[in-house]
């Protein structure tokens, strides 16, 4: 195996003065989504790190917002800031992750953020 | 009590993290990724911090709708109209891994309420709002906000109708909110000054609404104890 390359200090410098996740900006390239595209939140690997939370895994989202452009935070993790992605805030139905939600409060949503590679259409 | 009585300290141990955390201090000091200096400057500067610019905030984008429109759309730009500089105030100028330099202010209408929260750990705006109050950051706050949040509201004494949404936000990446309640009735005329007094620390997590004459957060209820001390 290879040594790792990663500069330790690389991060900081790159954000010193911007910013985090500022310093990534335009390096995603072209977003997969946009505002108001449903979306559904892929049940990948939580091995090692993930900040992808289990309660909306497989489940169906709106795009509400593109927020900002940054590795994944399962990359980060390990300093891997080579892939720099569009990250989205979703809104979920509280009734679609939580069956026994409130009837009578059908309208009531919860929105988070989630990595593109965690998001498939739906 | 007895005139026998020893006064003991009421903690006489450290936790495990609080262990923990001198451990990695010292090992990080050891080997030279940050120095004694940088540490106490990132402490001193966290104990300077407080809710007041977030609350001057939501009381600027009551008075002018022009800001209220940068606020949703720049949150970090919008900061340092209230003298918050996201980036260049952090004694390292670019954040850590827990302060990013992203917040997005969170505009209430009268349909939708926001509420904030981090299921992951207990991320918080503190370059504007300063450190977290505790229950924010116990799994108990954290597990029940998400999945009941109504019920959990309204042991905050905060009663919504059927009407409004709920919007719970999950701040588990890089954005750190802040919530920007309606302003309230009864506060016509108001100058800035005065309406930035009832934007309460706990308004902007959303778990309470301003109201006139309320300047502070609310006194969480206490059960009395069944069987009190010196009983």
């Amino acid at each position: 195996m290879s040594k790792p390359h990663y500069d330790l200090e690389h991060h900081a410098k790159k954000a010193t003065g911007i910013g985090d996740p500022q310093c990534f900006k335009g390096e995603a390239g072209k977003a997969k989504f946009k505002v108001g595209d449903k979306v559904k939140v892929r049940d990948i690997s939580d091995l090692f790190y993930t900040r992808t939370p289990m309660y909306t895994r497989g489940l169906e989202a709106t795009v509400v917002r593109l927020v900002y452009e940054s590795p994944p935070a399962e990359d980060e993790a390990w300093d891997n800031t080579e892939n720099v992605e569009w990250m989205y805030s979703v809104l979920f139905k509280q009734k679609d992750l939580w069956p026994e939600y409130s009837d009578t409060f059908s309208q009531d949503t919860l929105e988070t953020e989630i990595p593109e590679h965690g998001l498939e259409p739906a | 009590m007895s005139k026998n009585h020893k006064a003991a300290p009421m903690v006489d141990e450290v936790s495990e993290f609080e262990v923990l955390e001198l451990a990695v201090r010292e090992l990080a000091i050891e080997k030279g990724l940050f120095t004694q200096e940088d540490h106490n400057a990132w402490t001193e500067y966290m104990h300077t911090l407080g809710p007041v610019p977030a609350a001057r905030l939501v009381a600027k984008a009551w008075l002018d709708p022009e800001y209220k429109k940068l606020c949703i759309e720049d949150g970090p730009k919008a900061s340092l109209e209230v003298g918050i500089d996201w980036v260049n105030q952090m004694p390292t100028k670019f954040g850590t891994p827990s302060d990013y330099c992203n917040l997005r202010v969170m505009a209430d209408s009268p349909n939708v309420k926001h509420v904030v929260v981090c299921t992951l750990c207990s991320c918080y705006p503190r370059p504007i709002l300063g450190q977290s109050p505790e229950w924010y950051r116990t799994p108990n706050y954290r597990r029940r906000l998400v999945r009941w949040p109504r019920q959990v509201l309204a042991e905050f004494g905060l009663q919504l109708s059927e009407e409004v949404e709920v919007r719970v936000v999950d701040s588990n990446q890089k954005t750190r909110y802040i919530v920007m309640p309606e302003r309230p009735e009864g506060t016509e005329g108001w100058t800035e000054d005065q309406l930035t007094e009832i934007v309460t620390r706990d308004c902007l997590i959303g778990v309470a609404l301003p109201k006139p004459g309320k300047t502070s957060n609310d006194k969480r209820y206490v059960r009395p104890a069944v069987n009190p001390y010196g009983h």
